[in-house]
């Protein structure tokens, strides 16, 4: 069939021949060239930075997409957690098969955590209020501009209530536990509300499919839950060697995640072996092992034939689909407790991933902080000071400021290097033309990209662990003690 | 990525039904899904009309120079404000507080009103410098200054506070062009009565033991300068002006200038309407946006940038009578101040602020916090050329706003827009040191007319629509400050705000090795260099003229071989820049205009050319021009670059109340290509393209006619050159320029026909002796005093203005007079040149300047043209006679060094090989009437004009 051929291709190019066409590219003259203010109103067009107003474990988070799909198949949201002193939740959701799955799991998977993560007791005192409770109630979210519109609110409405109601009956459990919970709930709820409600979005939903991750803090808990193939990292400042420590968070649920392929070779018959995980995807179609929706892969042969086929027609069946369901919604939980040293979180879809490695981004962002204390203005300190004294900083600040970032924003300054990086710094016309690839090959070369940098305060996480210290002058000077 | 491979089509299908219901989501009012982009957009847009003016309001708010303090205010100071004033001033800083004073010693107290928005004087003390000084490029801004510092020590031996010490200033050089400069100002020094002495790096470090010597060359001491407390010397000019009768006004902010015929009428404040005859823009950083509260808009370009002042903390034993230091290479300065150093600096590029031009009302709202980044140069400058200052403590660096004029010189005098408005701004730093003379200048100018200096350099009028230009000054004000502390070099041009004006011809000339020097805007072709003309993509290249140089330009050879060109062959020069005027009317009204502003007769045959002045009633050249008669009622003025705003501001002022509605005057300068083909073969290039026929007998010298060219028509050809040489000048409509161009330069070619450039036009006409308005001319020159009395006809039937000044100084004879002057043992190749202003001795006495100077090609030696005036032992001036002149034995000096020098009352004639008896008769520069007569081709005239049935008075 062509379209495995064309899909066998699109995966060479993206994964090894990438720079070589990106120099075929450059002989093509008709592509326009962006000038650097285009260049960054496109990079900046849906940057987001948020600062927490009062004192927390986190201190800010900073946040930014930028699409190849049209629309763009990945979301973002963050939340405050209600009820909840300092929770903080918030996701990445990298949709495929149309953005559909990816934009309603973003916003609802957040509300079914608020709801998971909240003591029973408080639940319970909730839904007794007046006028009871909606999805909405227990968390605020800080970037969110948009609603399911009123035809679905209600199936989604209706959904939830029955999640809480079978969560108050439930005992309580550790958090990764429910984190696990909420994920297969949220699943199995998006496959019923296909199969029983009469409004074809609901299967538009469960045909297309999403993979998460999210990040749920509580105090200094923090526990990371991932299904699929996006990516989250620690950054720690070692202070004795002041080095930058990348620390992983989660495994990607794909091919080159050698337990996962044994989980699902294990989960079907010996005769499958060789059908299951072909080309590196599953049933030689799908490239994350575990994702939400995408219920063409969960359904069992019944429910396909009955309800899925005649929509969508004989080839919406997965070739050798015998033994369903073959894919999972089940999140693998991390748990980490926040350190002194941890200074900021990483959560990005896959199309941060290709091009730069963890420890590449917590470099990066690392730099980046120190860097952003020359963007402000030099302040003379109380006291006196000579003229001599005042030129020796400025020159030191000199000596920075040629490495002053472009951006602002964390996730803006990622994504210009992840674009532009060469082995002489960030080339202009490199991101100018990633940005002005036509559309439809514009896949081949990058994907949606969306990332959420999370910073920690960590005075006040050095109040929580009960081992502050004010800092000495021997002491290096740490980013963001300042 | 692609994660689905399969199920494609059947997706599509889903999708589309997708699209049309909305996506399972609603957007609400900040969407940034791409999906809600678009109905956001048409949601937002219903609601924009409201919201867009509430920002329009708080736009306006901002620009309608609200009081900042106290509204309430309003009420209690409407009884303050009369109803009625001769003159309001606007802005109550220290220029403000001068012309209020200078009214009040004119008599004029009871009359004045000043009105501020704020306190007198600001709130702030130090956010300047305090120098008194006058080192300054010109007479007049170095004659403005001594008045202004005179003036200060008047106050204080009347026991006003003024903060004035005379410690001098102390002016460092770190290299030979720095200190060839100071060398010429010492020499001008001499004729301007200024003192002032060359030091020695070591006699530097006497004046100031606190500076390394380190990479200093020497320095110039001006003993008579001093330092003040501008805040003070505000306070001082306020409590005399106030002392004089002037009223006072705080907390009243200007809402509308009202005029009414052209004429200021009435202002609008905050606090109720005045009456006025006059008003003076005094409001410093606002003084372009109070500008625009008039109509039309009074255009004052200015643009504010950010300015640093250091303050140490008191140093122990510092001399209170430390100097004024000005280190220019190293862009700074610094002075005592109550036991500390205040110091501060010129950066090569400044920092905006304020680019939306709205500038905050109130001084706190103004202090920014201090940029140290910016001015870590200037402190490591400032370090490594004072090392003591390493160990001073900081107290503090402020940054407050200062102004800057496109091109860093100060702005005042009538606005060309209204009538009897005036405007005193853009003092730069310099603020003391302008604002004694700028407030005598503009009262005299006010109560008198005119004043005791010629101000056109500094005069408001100087400057087009296009300087007035946001985004130009933007641009163009980066530059300006960093130009206050660089070397005067001659010629010097302006890297930014370049490419604005363009004559079509501009490409091809370009393309044609053209390097170009900006006039009013316009690119004009300096000089042609072929060598490395094009860029990496063999495009031309836009290149800049420079000189950089006091000795013998880069630009020698080149202007060298072009001035060949011309008196040999044929050159082909843009004039495109110059000012160019229609005036017709239905009656015989424009000739009466025209006779009563010009002195010359402009009444002559149709086809005619008269070289004219217009005279101020001193009888000094407002404006010097040429005018053609195109037809019995339409006449053609061409005038310098520098007059476009200036002329037709004269013209309007002074035209008599029964022609204003009858005459019409168009400025055209935009409308016609000017080319000049000048040189012996230029008549037989341009026969060539052209069916009339242009022998002398048909075509005289001087004279006018509407020609074919090529394949166009309708061009204005001037037989004249404005050099001296033989040629034409192509009055073209700008569509047709390229092509005559072309034809031209095509047709030329077997002529050798080379392009010249302005240098090389000028190198002409100064060693021919032709004066130019601007140059020499000003409007403190007669036509007597330079040679023209030939061009004035004081017996013509019209009472013209300056007839009678003329009359006067006919009777009495002149007090000064236009010589040229060649100098001998002068090597081109390593004496340094004469770029005008040098002292000019006559029998070892000082008796005047010379006004502009060039090489001669010719005579292979420099030119010098300037006035010689005649003092006797006391210093009074006496007539200057011919016999004067041509008896003295005559001595330039240039930079310090004594140059011999032959005197010239009029023009040459040079060798040449192509005689031409109607050029050789004609002299621009002369000495007696008489010579009129040798101009034989006038007889011709009535006769080729006969059939118009014109003859000549």
């Amino acid at each position: 069939m062509w379209k495995f051929l064309i899909n066998d291709a699109v995966a060479y190019v993206r994964g090894n021949v990438r720079d070589f066409s990106l120099n075929a590219l450059r002989l093509l003259p008709q592509l326009p060239q962006l000038s650097p203010y285009d260049v960054n109103l496109v990079l900046r067009e849906n940057e987001f930075v948020y600062n927490f107003p009062l004192e927390g474990v986190i201190r800010s988070y900073e946040t930014n997409q930028l699409g190849s799909n049209s629309p763009c198949e990945d979301s973002r949201t963050e939340a405050s957690l209600l009820y909840r002193p300092n929770g903080f939740v918030c996701g990445i959701f990298d949709g495929h098969g149309g953005a559909a799955c990816g934009q309603v799991v973003s916003k609802r998977l957040l509300r079914y955590i608020s709801a998971a993560t909240l003591p029973r007791q408080v639940l319970r005192e909730q839904m007794e209020q007046p006028g009871g409770c909606t999805s909405q109630s227990f968390l605020k979210c800080h970037n969110d501009n948009v609603d399911f519109v009123n035809e679905i609110k209600p199936i989604y409405e209706h959904s939830f209530q029955k999640y809480i109601k079978e969560l108050i009956e439930m005992p309580e459990r550790d958090v990764a536990s429910e984190l696990k919970d909420a994920f297969l709930k949220l699943d199995e709820s998006l496959s019923n509300e296909a199969l029983t409600s009469n409004d074809p979005r609901t299967m538009n939903v469960a045909l297309s499919g999403a993979v998460a991750c999210l990040v749920h803090l509580e105090g200094l808990q923090l526990h990371v839950a991932s299904t699929g193939d996006c990516g989250a990292v620690l950054g720690t400042l070692d202070p004795k060697t002041n080095q930058w420590i990348p620390k992983k968070l989660n495994q990607e649920h794909n091919v080159d995640n050698m337990q996962e392929v044994k989980r699902i070779l294990s989960e079907h018959p010996k005769g499958e072996r060789d059908t299951v995980i072909r080309n590196g995807r599953l049933l030689s179609q799908l490239a994350p092992l575990r994702a939400f929706g995408d219920f063409r892969y969960k359904w069992s042969l019944d429910i396909m034939k009955k309800q899925v086929l005649p929509l969508v027609g004989d080839h919406g069946m997965p070739p050798h689909y015998y033994t369903p369901p073959y894919l999972t919604a089940q999140p693998e939980v991390q748990h980490h407790e926040l350190s002194v040293g941890d200074k900021f979180l990483v959560i990005a879809s896959d199309g941060l991933w290709d091009f730069l490695s963890p420890s590449d981004v917590v470099s990066l962002v690392g730099e980046h902080i120190n860097s952003k204390k020359i963007l402000e203005p030099m302040r003379i300190p109380e006291g006196d000071i000579t003229l001599n004294q005042i030129s020796e900083q400025l020159a030191e600040r000199k000596a920075g400021l040629t490495r002053k970032p472009v951006d602002q924003n964390a996730a803006t300054h990622l994504i210009r290097h992840a674009l532009g990086a060469t082995d002489y710094g960030i080339e202009h016309s490199k991101i100018s033309y990633y940005l002005t690839l036509p559309k439809d090959v514009v896949r081949l070369y990058r994907d949606d990209i969306t990332i959420t940098v999370i910073y920690f305060n960590s005075e006040h996480i050095a109040e929580l662990r009960n081992e502050y210290h004010p800092p000495t002058l021997s002491e290096p000077d740490s980013p963001l003690a300042a | 990525m692609i994660k689905l491979t399969e199920c494609a089509p059947a997706m599509q299908k889903l999708a589309t039904a997708w699209s049309c219901s909305s996506f399972g989501l609603r957007v609400g009012r900040h969407g940034n899904w791409r999906r809600g982009l678009k109905s956001c957009r048409m949601l937002s847009s219903s609601t924009a009309t409201a919201s867009a003016d509430a920002t329009e309001d708080q736009v306006l708010r901002k620009r309608k120079f609200a009081p900042h303090q106290a509204a309430d205010l309003s009420e209690n100071l409407a009884g303050q404000l009369p109803g009625q004033a001769r003159v309001v001033i606007c802005g109550g800083g220290i220029t403000g507080a001068s012309v209020a004073y200078h009214l009040g010693l004119q008599g004029w107290g009871k009359d004045t009103l000043l009105i501020e928005q704020d306190r007198v004087g600001g709130e702030l003390p130090w956010s300047a410098c305090g120098l008194a000084g006058r080192f300054e490029p010109s007479y007049t801004e170095l004659k403005l200054a001594e008045y202004s510092i005179d003036l200060i020590k008047q106050l204080t031996e009347r026991g006003l506070p003024t903060g004035w010490r005379q410690v001098g200033s102390l002016n460092l050089a770190r290299n030979f062009d720095r200190m060839t400069a100071f060398n010429r100002m010492k020499s001008q020094a001499v004729a301007w009565g200024m003192n002032c002495e060359i030091l020695s790096p070591e006699q530097c470090k006497e004046h100031c033991p606190l500076i390394s010597l380190d990479g200093i060359e020497g320095g110039l001491w001006i003993p008579e300068d001093g330092v003040c407390d501008p805040h003070l010397v505000c306070h001082a000019f306020m409590e005399e002006a106030r002392r004089l009768g002037v009223r006072v006004v705080e907390h009243c902010a200007i809402k509308k200038i009202h005029s009414s015929r052209g004429k200021v009428d009435r202002v609008e404040t905050t606090a109720g309407d005045v009456n006025c005859e006059y008003f003076v823009n005094c409001t410093g950083f606002w003084a372009r946006e109070v500008g625009t509260l008039s109509k039309p808009v009074v255009k004052v370009p200015l643009k504010a940038v950010e300015h640093h002042y250091l303050h140490t903390k008191a140093i122990e034993n510092l001399d209170p009578n430390t100097p004024f230091v000005r280190d220019f290479d190293s862009r700074i300065f610094f002075r005592e101040c109550e036991g500390h150093i205040l110091a501060g600096g010129f950066e090569r590029e400044a920092k905006m602020v304020y680019e939306d031009g709205v500038i905050p009302l109130s001084q706190a709202a103004r202090q920014h916090p201090p940029d140290w980044d910016h001015f870590h140069e200037l402190l490591d400058a400032l370090l490594r050329s004072v090392p003591p200052f390493r160990k001073a403590h900081l107290d503090r660096l402020t940054n407050s706003l200062q102004v800057f004029s496109p091109d860093c010189k100060w702005i005042l005098g009538e606005a060309p827009e209204i009538q009897n408005y005036y405007v005193a701004a853009g003092n730069k730093t310099m603020g003391v040191s302008a604002s004694g003379g700028i407030g005598r200048v503009l009262t005299d100018l006010i109560t008198n007319g005119s004043t005791y200096l010629d101000l056109h350099i500094l005069d408001i009028s100087r400057f087009l629509g296009l300087h007035n230009n946001r985004k130009f000054l933007r641009d163009r004000c980066k530059e300006a400050p960093g130009k206050h502390f660089e070397i005067n070099y001659p010629f010097e041009e302006f890297q930014t705000g370049r490419n604005l004006r363009m004559s079509p011809l501009y490409p091809a000339l370009k393309a044609g090795g053209a390097v170009f020097g900006q006039s009013m805007g316009y690119e004009r072709p300096n000089y042609y260099d072929q060598n490395d003309k094009k860029d990496e993509f063999g495009l031309p290249r836009f290149r800049i003229a420079q000189t950089r140089t006091f000795g013998k330009p880069p630009w020698f050879d080149h202007v060298a071989s072009e001035y060949r060109a011309c008196r040999e062959r044929i050159g082909i020069a843009d004039y495109s820049s110059f000012t160019k005027y229609d005036f017709w009317s239905k009656g015989n009204e424009v000739v009466d205009l025209l006779q009563y502003l010009c002195s010359n007769d402009v009444d002559v045959a149709v086809g005619s050319i008269i070289h004219t002045g217009m005279q101020n009633p001193n009888g000094g050249y407002e404006n010097d021009c040429s005018l053609a008669r195109l037809s019995e009622r339409h006449y053609m003025m061409i005038a310098p670059t520098i007059q476009q705003t200036r002329s037709m501001c004269w013209i309007r002022k002074h035209m008599p109340a029964h022609l204003r509605a009858k005459v019409n005057v168009a400025d055209v300068t935009s409308m016609y290509t000017a080319i000049c083909i000048l040189g012996p073969y230029s008549r037989i290039l341009l026969s060539e393209l052209t069916d009339t026929d242009l022998t002398p007998k048909n075509f005289p010298f001087f004279t006018y006619k509407e020609l074919d060219v090529g394949l166009a028509d309708g061009i204005r050809v001037l037989n004249i050159t404005h050099t001296g040489e033989l040629g034409y000048v192509l009055y073209i409509p700008n569509d047709y320029a390229l092509h005559v161009y072309t034809r031209l330069h095509q047709a030329g070619q077997k002529f050798n026909i080379q392009h010249a450039g302005y240098y090389a036009t000028r190198a002409l006409r100064i060693e021919k002796f032709y004066a130019f308005w601007g140059q020499d001319l000003d409007t403190f020159t007669t036509p007597l005093e330079c040679g023209r009395a030939w061009r004035v006809k004081l017996n013509k039937p019209i009472d013209f203005i300056g007839r009678s000044a003329l009359l006067k100084q006919r009777e009495e004879g002149v007090k000064r007079m236009y010589v040229q002057l060649l100098l001998n043992d002068h090597d081109h190749e390593v004496d340094m040149w004469c770029w005008g202003g040098e002292p000019i001795y006559r029998d070892g006495v000082y008796v005047g300047m010379t006004t502009t100077t060039g090489y001669g090609y010719t005579f292979e030696k420099q030119v010098c043209l300037g006035f010689v005036r005649n003092f006797d032992a006391e210093g009074r001036e006496l007539p200057v006679t011919n016999d004067y002149v041509l008896s003295g034995h005559y001595e330039v000096e240039v930079a310090g060094v004594r140059f011999e020098a032959k005197v010239n009352l009029h023009s040459p004639n040079l060798p040449t090989k192509f005689p031409d008896r109607e050029r050789e008769a004609y002299h621009a520069t002369r000495d007696k009437r008489d010579q009129e007569d040798l101009l034989s081709f006038s007889s011709n005239l009535i006769t080729t004009n006969n059939n118009t049935g014109m003859t000549r008075q």
